[in-house]
């Protein structure tokens, strides 16, 4: 008895050494991302299936629970050369990514190719705002993949209970609805709110085509002073301060993660009318309304009327894929055939559907244009977090968007943006603490009488020692 | 000129000085104080002024830097001279003659040799050594440093993040919020759970069952706390405004007011560490002896005179220690509520000691002043944690 038990153990210890001499004939190509509820899924269910179209390499993602800890942990992998193919960094740490020299250019790496084994590169076919974001020093630098822009959601039961026939597109048509709104007698507890998070003051500052920071947007030169304290930026504040003090705002506080979990649950309850947000959470939203029974609809992100040129577009959020450094040349390979296969045209559409990210793609937005995307993507070879997704069942057979009029919404804003350099989104060190700088300034303007001029100036003074700081370590001497 | 002979010449007489005194005191030679104290004074100097490579006293360095690089000194300094009056005391008494305390067990469980302890004790000394004192020490280098990582390089900045610490109005908003913060959650959950515990220790059906449920909270990891009571606050939707609606309060900002956030922290802080409170306290009134109570009853007084007298004073041990865990628990463990609960925010409000070098450090990546700031922490944990030693080991003490 005893001695079958050790033998069976032997023979299982030989089994799994002999797990990885089977796995030697693959190329491993690890890609780290910051995901890990369905989005990794997806993402693992993907390169399952890639890994199967492409038995020479093996595709492995790993998860992590956020930026911020996969920023850490590529640092000190870095450290110990021990970093992955493929690593995702959200849009702010791009200056970060690009100043840090672990990553290599996608362009670099694909050098003249049109294609990597038998994929197309065709990078043109990417909309103008995305490519613009990730075309750094004129070449392509990163994979987009998960890309977003603030839009706003309406509930529409309530605004047309108000007579308020379709969602405001400015800031002032936003303040009237509000104002019909909250005399109903009925009215919500809350007419407007979004999440105080620093993204959204850039997105409408973008909107008035107000730079961030100085050497256009940190695009022509490194950029070594912010420039957010503009008139453009001040009105930004000056107006939420007003619907704050007109009892229209629901403010969500400057809790980070959790004022997005505030907001939704002022808007999912029906407290709230209207509320900016992250595209990425379209199918949430317009879901949760359909079950609850309100109408949901989707709109661009309000803007400032009195802007100069009134609205000049919006910019993207999210992250994007970086390449490491100094691959075998067969990982490199297959990292560059792993990314440009999980960005075509079924696997962006796809990847849109499911979670609401905008389809990076113009021919995936065709497709999905059409009635037959359905039996594409099944023929692209579907992931099972797709096909549990019950929207994607529901339209089956029919054209996507029209069944699902708010996933466009997002890529309508960005391809209607004109492209400058306030709308290509700002590039600089030390971003994600400076966002933080702004968010804070943006609680002290609604939770005190301070005045948003001298508050934005203070920011912007504190922002500059973070960035000084910042290319003291990083610029090139 | 350069600053090094100063920085060091004035500890070496200081030095000399008073260990010259001390040693005269001792019956020792002067000379001899005067000379080991003026050699540990360059050393405790130097321990500090080494490593920083007398930057404090660099000519276009502020006073701050300079009364902060002397206070420095001072420490080193304490630090030698005290080893060197240590040694005299040990000397002295090696040279008395033994006292005779007859013959000697042999005592059992004894090692003989030096090695085999260490042998034992090596796996625990190597993961401390390396996980631990390690990253301790590095803290102190990463405090003098411009440092972030991923980035190309890191710049020396001597003390700064130390003193800028001294003209950040922040920093010493976070101070009081972390002191307010905390004495809230030691008052409130203390008479809480004693009033609880109170309620629970009486003999009632079921009583084994409740006190098994009241300590159920402590299972739970702060973060589904968090979650949970972010959840209940919030200000629109949320359950504790719904329900004090229906008692005619409105609406109450618990997230987005600074003035109700920090209660927010503190109701799911104390709901937090209740159960480990409760538990102690039920403890503790089982080691009131009954017989006291009895006879107080006998001679006329009444139940509140019987715990005002009689088991609020027996229980102060308990007290005294939960007050010592509970501080700790406010200073550091807060963390995972504060994280979910209000990031910090409104306005800083929440904005604990601890949360603030997370945000440095992680958040901002500035990981130089996030080491500054928690050198500072370290040196109230020590404070604490000496208080936490002598409370449990002296004056915690059950029954007679």
């Amino acid at each position: 008895m005893r001695k079958s038990l050790l033998l069976a153990v032997a023979l299982l210890v030989t089994l799994l050494a002999m797990v990885p001499a089977l796995a030697q004939d693959a190329t491993e190509v690890k890609m780290w991302i910051a995901f890990t509820d369905n989005r990794l899924d997806w993402a693992k269910q993907k390169a399952a299936i890639f890994n199967e179209k492409f038995p020479q390499y093996n595709v492995v993602v790993e998860g992590y629970n956020n930026y911020e800890e996969l920023f850490a942990a590529t640092a000190l992998a870095a450290e110990q050369n021990s970093l992955p193919a493929i690593v995702q960094y959200f849009e702010v740490a791009t200056q970060d990514a690009r100043d840090s020299g672990y990553f290599k250019p996608i362009a670099e790496a694909l050098g003249d190719r049109t294609e990597v084994n038998g994929i197309p590169v065709n990078l043109e076919d990417i909309i103008a705002p995305v490519s613009a974001y990730y075309t750094l020093d004129g070449q392509w630098t990163s994979m987009p993949w998960n890309t977003s822009s603030a839009i706003m959601f309406s509930n529409m039961n309530i605004l047309n209970a108000a007579g308020v026939d379709s969602p405001p597109a400015t800031w002032a048509e936003v303040e009237a609805a509000c104002e019909a709104i909250m005399a109903m007698d009925n009215a919500p507890e809350y007419c407007f709110t979004w999440p105080n998070h620093g993204w959204f003051f850039e997105q409408w500052l973008a909107q008035q085509n107000g730079l961030f920071a100085n050497n256009d947007n940190g695009r022509a030169d490194r950029a070594t002073e912010v420039v957010f304290n503009s008139p453009a930026g001040v009105a930004i504040l000056q107006w939420l301060d007003d619907m704050k003090s007109k009892g229209y705002l629901y403010y969500s506080g400057a809790q980070g993660g959790a004022s997005w979990a505030t907001v939704d649950q002022s808007f999912q309850g029906q407290q709230t009318a209207m509320a900016v947000y992250s595209s990425s959470d379209t199918a949430i939203y317009t879901n949760t309304g359909r079950e609850n029974g309100y109408e949901v609809l989707a709109s661009f992100m309000p803007y400032n009327q009195d802007a100069e040129g009134g609205w000049t577009g919006n910019l993207i959020g999210g992250a994007s894929l970086w390449l490491v450094n100094g691959l075998a040349p067969e990982v490199e390979d297959g990292a560059l055939t792993w990314l440009l296969w999980l960005t075509n045209t079924e696997n962006a559409a796809e990847w849109h559907q499911v979670t609401g990210y905008i389809a990076i793609r113009q021919s995936s937005v065709d497709l999905l244009n059409t009635e037959g995307w359905y039996d594409a993507l099944v023929a692209n070879g579907a992931s099972q977090v797709w096909l549990d997704n019950p929207a994607v069942q529901a339209s089956q057979g029919k054209v996507w968007y029209a069944e699902n009029p708010n996933f466009i919404v997002a890529s309508d804003q960005l391809a209607q943006s004109t492209v400058t350099p306030a709308t290509s989104g700002a590039l600089l060190g030390s971003f994600p603490a400076i966002r933080n700088v702004v968010t804070q300034a943006i609680d002290t303007v609604l939770l005190t009488d301070e005045d948003p001029a001298t508050v934005l100036d203070n920011a912007a003074a504190e922002a500059n020692k973070i960035l000084e700081e910042y290319n003291l370590l990083n610029a090139p001497q | 000129m350069s600053p090094i002979f100063p920085v060091l010449a004035i500890p070496a007489a200081l030095g000399a000085i008073i260990m010259a005194w001390l040693f005269q005191r001792r019956r020792l030679s002067p000379a001899l104080g005067a000379a080991a104290g003026g050699a540990a004074g360059v050393v405790g100097a130097l321990i500090f002024m080494l490593p920083l490579n007398f930057c404090t006293f660099e000519a276009e360095r502020d006073t701050i830097d300079r009364v902060f690089g002397a206070a420095l000194i001072g420490i080193g300094m304490a630090l030698t001279l005290w080893l060197v009056q240590w040694g005299a005391g040990w000397w002295q008494a090696r040279r008395a003659p033994p006292v005779d305390v007859g013959f000697q067990f042999q005592q059992p469980g004894v090692f003989r040799g030096r090695l085999l302890p260490l042998v034992f004790l090596a796996p625990t000394l190597i993961i401390l050594a390396l996980f631990l004192y390690y990253p301790s020490l590095d803290t102190f280098r990463l405090s003098t440093l411009l440092v972030r990582l991923g980035a190309r390089r890191t710049a020396f900045v001597c003390v700064d993040n130390f003193t800028s610490l001294v003209a950040d109005p922040g920093y010493y908003s976070s101070l009081l919020t972390t002191i307010g913060i905390s004495l809230a959650i030691v008052v409130l959950g203390l008479a809480l759970a004693l009033l609880i515990a109170l309620a629970a220790y009486q003999p009632v059906a079921g009583a084994r069952i409740y006190r098994t449920l009241l300590i159920w909270p402590y299972a739970i990891s702060p973060a589904v706390a968090g979650v949970i009571f972010l959840l209940l606050f919030n200000p629109a939707g949320g359950i504790i405004n719904h329900l004090l609606n229906g008692i005619g309060i409105p609406n109450i900002p618990w997230l987005n007011n600074p003035t109700f956030a920090p209660w927010a922290v503190i109701i799911a802080s104390v709901w937090k560490s209740m159960g480990f409170n409760i538990l102690f306290y039920i403890a503790g009134l089982q080691n009131v002896p009954k017989d006291l109570q009895e006879s107080a009853a006998i001679d006329g007084a009444n139940a509140v005179q019987r715990f005002r007298h009689i088991v609020f004073p027996l229980l102060s041990p308990i007290t005294f220690f939960l007050i010592i865990t509970n501080m700790t628990y406010a200073f550091f463990e807060t963390f995972g509520t504060i994280d979910y609960l209000t990031r910090g925010g409104p306005l800083e409000s929440t904005t604990t000691l601890m949360y603030r070098i997370y945000q440095v450090g992680i958040q901002n990546n500035d990981l130089g002043k996030a080491a500054a700031q928690s050198i500072v922490l370290f040196i109230m944990v020590i404070g604490l944690t000496i208080l936490q030693f002598r409370s449990t080991g002296r004056r915690v003490t059950y029954g007679a």
